[in-house]
C-alpha cells in the first residue's frame, strides 16, 4: 500500500493553487484543526479532554506563531505542541485514566460494524489497552497518515524508533484482537500476560 | 513483547510493517514484495496490518463538527491590558479635572449672581433700589464710574416697564450694577451688568425655580435680564435689550 505524504494540500486543494505564502498563518492553521481534533479524540478517548487539548494547543500555537519557521511542516509543529500538552496532562491524570471500567474511552459511542473482518468495538478496546507510547505512533501513522519522518518530529524520536515502535504496536494489537499471528510465534500469548 | 521474539523475526515484522506504510527503499521493497508473494504467513501479516489500519481509520472517520477555539488573553497580556486600562482611567480623571472648571465656566458666574440678586431685591418694597430713577443721571454716572465702563440704561417702556432705579452690588471680580424695572401690575425685571473676561454673543437662558434669566456678554460686559413674567415675553425683551446695548442679532 503506497501512501502519499499527507499535507495540507490533501485537505484543501485550493491551498496549493493560491500559494501558501499568500495565506496567513491563522488560515493555514485552521486547515489542520479537524485533523488535530481527530487525533486528540483518538489519543485521549475523551471528547471533553480532546476539545481542551485542541483549544490549548491552538492557543499556544497562535501565541507562538513567530516561533514557527515558514516553509517547515506546520502540521507536525501543531501536533508536537499538542502532544507535549497531552504528555503533561497525562501525568496528572494517570491515576484516573488507568481504571479499566471507568476509562474515558468507554464513555465514547460504541462503534458498530466491522471492517476487513475486525469488529470495530474490539479494535477500539484494543487501542486503549495499548500503552500510550504505542497508541500515539499507531494513530499518527495509520490514522493521520504521517510519514515516519513526520511522526518522528512529533514524537521527538528517530525515524528508526518510529518504525520499530509501530511494528511492536501492530503485533501487540494483533495479539489483543486474538488473531493467530502469521509467524510461528507461540510465545505471543504469554507476552500478553506479561503486559 | 518483541524482547522475546527472535531478532530476525522482529526485523522481518518491522519490514512488513514499513512495507504497509510505503516506507521501504525501492530495493528492499521489491524483496519484501517477493517474500509476501511466496510466504502465506507474511501475506497474512500484511493483510492483518492493513485491516488494522482500515479499522482504525473507520473508527475515527467523520468528525465534521466545527472546532471552536477561544482566544483567552495570556497572563502577560492581561497585565498589559490592566495597565492600559489604568492609564486610560488616569487620563480620563485628569481630563475631567481639566474639563470641569471649563464646564462650570460655561454657565458664567455673573448670570447666577444676577439671578440671586433678582431673588433678593425684586420682592423688596421700601429699599428695592439705592438710587431711584428720579436721579437717573447720577445713577448712570455713579455706576459707570464704579464699573469703569460707560453704561447705558435701556428703556423698556414699550413693554410697559418703567425704571425704578439701581444699585451697586458685589460681583465676581469687582463691582456690578443692577437696574430694576417695574410695570403697572407690579411685576419686576432686573438688568444686571458686570465686567467679564469672555464675551458671549449668544443669548442663553438660566432657569432657577420660578425665575428666568437671559444673559449675554458684549464688549466684556456681561448682561443678565431676570424676571418672572414668562419665558417668551422675557426672551423678547432680552433680544431687544441686547440689540439696543450693542449686541449683534446675526450672532444669536
Amino acid at each position: 500500500m503506497q501512501r502519499v505524504q499527507a499535507e495540507a494540500t490533501d485537505h484543501a486543494p485550493w491551498l496549493s493553487f493560491i500559494g501558501r505564502r499568500f495565506l496567513s498563518f491563522e488560515a493555514e492553521l485552521v486547515v489542520h484543526l479537524p485533523q488535530l481534533r481527530r487525533y486528540a479524540r483518538a489519543l485521549t478517548g475523551d471528547r471533553a479532554w480532546a476539545d481542551d487539548l485542541v483549544q490549548d494547543a491552538t492557543e499556544r500555537a497562535l501565541g507562538r506563531a513567530k516561533a514557527f519557521r515558514a516553509g517547515t511542516n506546520l502540521r507536525a509543529w501543531l501536533f508536537t505542541i499538542m502532544r507535549n500538552l497531552y504528555i503533561d496532562q497525562l501525568r496528572g491524570r494517570r491515576d484516573i485514566a488507568v481504571d479499566d471500567e471507568t476509562a474515558p474511552w468507554r464513555q465514547m459511542a460504541a462503534p458498530t460494524g466491522e471492517v476487513d473482518g475486525l469488529v470495530l468495538r474490539d479494535v477500539q478496546r484494543a487501542l486503549y489497552l495499548l500503552p500510550a507510547e504505542q497508541r500515539e505512533v499507531m494513530l499518527l501513522v495509520c490514522v493521520e497518515e504521517m510519514t515516519y519522518q513526520e511522526a518522528s518530529v512529533v514524537l521527538n524520536v528517530p525515524a528508526g524508533t518510529v518504525m520499530s515502535r509501530l511494528s511492536r504496536a501492530r503485533e501487540h494489537m494483533r495479539v489483543l484482537l486474538g488473531e493467530e499471528p502469521g509467524h510461528n510465534k507461540p510465545s505471543s500469548l504469554k507476552v500478553v500476560s506479561r503486559l | 513483547m518483541t524482547n522475546q521474539t527472535h531478532p530476525d523475526e522482529g526485523h522481518e515484522l518491522q519490514a512488513l510493517s514499513a512495507y504497509v506504510d510505503g516506507e521501504l527503499p525501492a530495493a528492499e521493497r521489491a524483496a519484501v514484495a517477493e517474500r509476501i508473494a511466496s510466504d502465506t504467513a507474511s501475506a497474512a501479516t500484511v493483510r492483518a496490518y492493513e485491516a488494522q489500519d482500515n479499522a482504525l481509520r473507520a473508527l475515527f472517520a467523520g468528525n465534521s463538527e466545527p472546532q471552536v477555539v477561544v482566544m483567552r488573553p495570556r497572563a502577560r497580556q492581561r497585565y498589559l491590558m490592566a495597565a492600559c486600562w489604568l492609564v486610560v482611567g488616569v487620563a480620563c480623571g485628569y481630563l475631567l479635572h481639566m474639563l470641569l472648571p471649563a464646564l462650570a465656566e460655561d454657565r458664567p458666574q455673573f448670570a447666577q449672581r444676577a439671578d440671586i440678586a433678582y431673588a433678593v431685591y425684586a420682592p423688596e418694597q421700601r429699599h428695592a433700589v439705592e438710587v431711584a430713577a428720579s436721579q437717573q443721571d447720577h445713577l448712570v454716572t455713579w455706576l459707570s464710574k464704579r464699573l469703569n465702563r460707560t453704561l447705558t440704561i435701556p428703556s423698556l417702556t414699550e413693554y410697559g416697564f418703567q425704571l425704578v432705579g439701581g444699585r451697586l452690588l458685589p460681583g465676581e471680580d469687582g463691582p456690578a450694577a443692577q437696574f430694576m424695572y417695574q410695570n403697572a401690575d407690579g411685576e419686576r425685571l432686573t438688568l444686571y451688568m458686570a465686567i467679564v473676561t469672555r464675551s458671549q454673543s449668544k443669548i442663553k437662558m438660566l432657569r432657577d425655580g420660578p425665575r428666568t434669566t437671559y444673559y449675554w456678554a458684549t464688549d466684556r460686559v456681561g448682561y443678565a435680564l431676570s424676571g418672572q413674567i414668562g419665558e417668551a415675553k422675557l426672551q423678547a425683551i432680552a433680544y431687544d435689550t441686547c440689540r439696543e446695548l450693542g449686541g449683534d442679532p446675526k450672532e444669536w
